[in-house]
């Protein structure tokens, strides 16, 4: 059966759905849940379930999830910290389907950070115990945007290996299903003066096919772990700027990644314009690829804001602050805009369908 | 109830109004026995449950960009969740103009 390409486009102002049977016409639905802002919308391959953090409006943030490709919608029991906590549940950061191994098992994020596991679909969630008893969470802090725990990175092979990405927290590795977790924040190569919290995650992506590798994008760096590593190799040097959010990892290749790097006060991209980077090396050497972008666009691209594909040729997506999506279906080489004027993009999600 | 709380009044209507609406069914009018707001808040929650951790957080908290007004009163003015109804008495809840 042919494949089909799915994007869940998250913005300020609702949830988009485009779809495409080529990857070249794109139909554009929505907005679903308008005008609440979306932090992310998750497709899980394993039941076609879709998921939609729905955020910051009337009735409080909340959960959506699909189990008809989008036609209808049900609420989750909302994400809700033990009576006598001093914490609400304010938004949910992001939604991970969880390991083929587990199947009814669904992840999410929240701020104020925390880790939800849902086991019956994402129907409900339960508090994850296991890192919200780590002592060093008295150290998380804030970031620009608020205290989320928006990375949920778990191996290819083995569901009990997770890691989890706070802003501002850190890193921290589970090898029991998040039984019990520890901080997993030691660098090589990178700026020697790291916090034990190790600065502000910003994005960490875990391979789909190949165990133990990862991509973490931090505020000022970029780093990569390879199978068998328990550090994080610096791998900034080669990007115009140290500072980004978007981040996705080729699913066939697993030395092979893209990044949007931005100025790290302005948030937009720098002169001559918006640029997707690519590695082929793990991280050692990376290339400017901006064929088919606006030239000397200063636009902006966030942690949700890139995802790629499942086909044997992936293809890449991402959107932007001015509402427009682009797709690369040469491994990033050239762009072409498949959606503009939607609200603000905040997260891209690509789903392939089968 | 306890003696010291005042009786419930038949009759109460609560009016739902614009985003309200989709989180009880659709559901415009429901008729419901009360006491107080905070007491027709919570038959409406009985009544539809969906609308449970729509009104409050997981601590009870009456969430933000609600409005509650009893008849042509603003909550607020009499009390808020404390505010006694009388039979006949009609609550509206409204999702509160706010943000951009």
């Amino acid at each position: 059966m042919a494949k089909s390409a799915m994007l869940l486009v998250g913005t300020k102002k609702g949830l988009y759905t485009m779809r495409s049977n080529d990857r070249k016409k794109w139909t554009v639905e929505g907005p679903h849940g308008a005008p609440a802002p979306i932090h992310h919308a998750s497709f899980d391959p394993r039941d076609q379930s879709m998921f939609a953090a729905i955020n910051s409006t009337w009735g409080g943030s909340r959960i959506e999830y699909s189990r008809d490709l989008g036609k209808t919608w049900a609420t989750s029991k909302n994400p809700a910290f033990p009576q006598g906590s001093d914490r609400t549940f304010f938004q949910t950061w992001h939604i991970e389907p969880g390991h083929v191994k587990t199947p009814n098992v669904v992840w999410a994020g929240t701020e104020p950070a925390a880790l939800w596991k849902s086991e019956d679909r994402g129907e409900t969630w339960t508090l994850n115990t296991g890192l919200d008893d780590q002592p060093s969470r008295a150290k998380w802090t804030p970031g620009f945007g608020g205290m989320g725990l928006h990375s949920i990175a778990i191996d290819a092979v083995d569901p009990n290996k997770m890691q989890v990405g706070i802003s501002v927290g850190g890193v921290y590795t589970t090898t029991d299903g998040g039984k019990s977790w520890v901080q997993d924040n030691t660098q090589t190569g990178g700026p020697e003066d790291r916090p034990d919290v190790f600065g502000c995650i910003h994005k960490l992506l875990a391979h789909p096919k190949v165990s133990g590798v990862r991509f973490m994008r931090v505020h000022l760096e970029v780093y990569w772990r390879d199978p068998g590593e328990t550090t994080w190799t610096f791998r900034t040097t080669g990007l115009p700027t140290k500072f980004g959010f978007s981040a996705a990892m080729h699913p066939h290749d697993a030395k092979t990644a893209w990044c949007i790097p931005l100025h790290d006060m302005k948030r937009t991209a720098i002169e001559p314009g918006i640029a997707v980077f690519k590695t082929t090396d793990k991280g050692a050497t990376w290339t400017r690829h901006d064929a088919g972008l606006p030239k000397g666009a200063a636009l902006e691209s966030l942690r949700e804001g890139m995802d790629n594909d499942d086909f044997d040729d992936p293809g890449v997506y991402f959107g932007t602050a001015n509402g427009d999506v682009y797709a690369s279906l040469d491994e990033g080489k050239s762009w072409d805009r498949i959606a503009q004027y939607l609200p603000y993009v905040v997260s891209v999600h690509a789903a392939t369908l089968q | 109830m306890s003696s010291g709380a005042p009786p419930r009044q038949k009759g109460v209507k609560v009016l739902l109004h614009g985003a309200w609406r989709q989180f009880a069914g659709g559901a415009k009018e429901v008729a419901l026995e009360a006491a107080t707001l905070h007491d027709a808040l919570e038959q409406l929650a009985v009544q539809y449950p969906s609308l449970k951790e729509r009104l409050r957080d997981e601590h009870g908290k009456l969430r933000p960009h609600l409005a509650l007004f009893v008849n042509d009163e603003d909550a607020r003015l009499l009390g808020w969740e404390d505010a006694t109804l009388k039979d006949g008495d009609t609550v509206h809840v409204i999702p509160a103009l706010s943000g951009g």
